[in-house]
């Protein structure tokens, strides 16, 4: 096959799972979603000599970037911006739960929250894109050992941000108690 | 309660069932911008095979000059932490810094793309009853070509024990191999990039702070995500005189990073030594001391981790980069 057909096979195997991946990071707006889609897989198309036969980890790596600069100001910067910005608020009124009670939702975005974005992304690529290690580490572009150290941290952090939130949630009280996030180290 | 993993995965805002995302065949706008791209393609690349075949046999001529012949008992311990040496003089980034801009004046030697590293990497199980990671030796040379292809091969290889066997993770259980035991060997077509790390970094030192938070995509800056992606950065090009002395100005400006002394590295050379502290690791950076080329870097737990079969003291990853 030519590199056009493995694109053009990659694109329609892939091109739902991209889409899941960045609307999980849009909240799901489907409008900025295909928007974003569209331009991970020209920015793919540009690269396609460098598609791998597991393209779909390569797509994520392609998709985090195209998001990335999306935020940074390459066109979307203002909309994206306030949107997040928007979306946060929204998120925040909605934590009602305390980390005691089902559905959990809710609560774990908003101890996920409190992560740095990078401990956020491995731990989204694991638990939402299912992703084993050496994905993750094509999408980071990083080893494999890399990723695992960096994905066994945030599972760290996260874990101490549920506990912190157990902690927090007063008997009765209607919300856990938002403290203001620590800085947190890279150890 | 659940564990962390599990409890996100419950958390997932789109699944893969999620009828607007779920799989399907493409709708029209997804067809339509493909068949977009599909006409828009260009004729190119006649004249690939030979070109790789070309690359492949010089990197593989330029390592083998590299290792050395038939061996006996495995390299398998673990490498210390570096420690600085007794009775030597810390010198201030903001000094190695003016050093490395004095001896870039005459901009030499140049930025080259590709690099040349030597790494060793702990390799870990995890859950309880953890056994005691063992630590991989890596040697790795990406060289670039004119015609915009490159070429990466990692071999099995330890500096400190040559022409030992060398242990690896390759395909699975750790066994031994012969030094120089070829991991990895791949040829790229070529392929171009405006953004880094495969653009050009400059030597400007604002340009280059601009690159390097360009290739840092996880939000403001901090020292350890500086270090990140300055292996990130090296890993990719081996820098010029120019693009070393600015790297080390943006050094010097990061905060927490400590003068320590002199170490000799684990390739023998002496550098100055500075070090950042973390929750449980510590970042060594190794800078040399005429010309503020990064060295090393290494990643050393300062506690243990016994999930991880993980003791205090055990290095955890360390890089050397070489011209």
């Amino acid at each position: 096959m030519s590199n056009d057909e493995i694109f053009a096979a990659a694109y329609r195997e892939h091109y739902w799972a991209v889409s899941r991946y960045v609307a999980r990071r849009l909240d799901g707006r489907t409008s900025e979603v295909e928007e974003v889609v569209a331009e991970v897989f020209t920015v793919a198309w540009r690269r396609r000599s460098d598609l791998p036969a597991n393209a779909l980890p390569w797509l994520y790596g392609v998709a985090r970037n195209c998001l990335s600069n999306a935020i940074r100001g390459y066109g979307r910067r203002r909309r994206l911006l306030d949107k997040l910005g928007h979306d946060e608020a929204a998120r925040g009124s909605q934590i009602v739960d305390s980390p005691d009670s089902e559905p959990p939702g809710a609560w774990v975005h908003d101890a996920l929250a409190r992560l740095s974005p990078a401990d956020r992304e491995v731990l989204r690529l694991t638990a939402w894109e299912e992703l084993g290690v050496d994905e993750v580490a094509v999408v980071l572009g990083c080893g494999s050992r890399a990723a695992a150290m960096r994905l066994h941290r945030a599972r760290r952090r996260l874990r101490a941000e549920i506990d912190r939130m157990r902690i927090c949630a007063a008997p009765g009280a209607e919300t856990p108690r938002r403290d203001t996030p620590e800085a947190h180290g890279h150890g | 309660m659940a564990d962390e993993l599990e409890l996100l995965r419950h958390a997932n805002p789109v699944p893969s069932g999620d009828p607007r995302f779920r799989d399907r065949p493409l709708d029209h706008g997804a067809e339509r911008h493909l068949n977009q791209l599909l006409s828009a393609r260009r004729p190119r690349r006649t004249r690939l095979v030979w070109s790789l075949a070309t690359a492949a046999v010089a990197a593989v001529t330029a390592l083998a000059l590299l290792l050395a012949g038939p061996s006996t008992t495995p390299a398998v311990a673990a490498p210390g932490p570096l420690v600085p040496l007794a009775g030597s003089t810390p010198v201030s980034l903001d000094r190695l810094a003016a050093r490395a801009e004095t001896a870039a004046s005459d901009g030499s030697p140049r930025l080259l793309q590709g690099t040349h590293t030597q790494s060793w990497s702990l390799s870990m199980t995890s859950g309880p009853g953890a056994e005691r990671p063992i630590t991989l030796p890596q040697e790795r040379i990406v060289r670039w070509k004119a015609d915009g292809s490159h070429t990466e091969l990692v071999v099995a290889t330890d500096p400190r024990h040559p022409g030992e066997p060398v242990i690896t993770d390759e395909g699975g259980d750790p066994r031994t191999v012969e030094d120089g035991h070829v991991l990895k060997r791949q040829t790229y077509p070529p392929s171009w990039s405006d953004a880094p790390p495969q653009a050009q970094p400059p030597h400007d030192v604002g340009k280059l702070y601009a690159y390097l938070e360009e290739l840092n995509r996880d939000g403001a800056m901090t020292t350890p995500q500086l270090l990140d992606v300055t292996t990130e950065l090296l890993d990719h090009w081996t820098l010029g005189a120019r693009e070393s002395a600015a790297l080390a100005r943006i050094l010097a400006d990061a905060k927490g990073l400590r003068p320590v002394g002199e170490v000799t590295d684990r390739l023998g050379r002496r550098g100055q030594a500075y070090v950042y502290a973390e929750t449980a690791t510590r970042r060594m950076l190794i800078l040399d001391p005429a010309t503020g080329a990064v060295l090393g870097l290494e990643t050393t737990f300062t506690k243990d981790q016994p999930e991880y079969g993980v003791e205090a003291g055990d290095v955890m990853q360390y890089s050397a980069w070489m011209r």
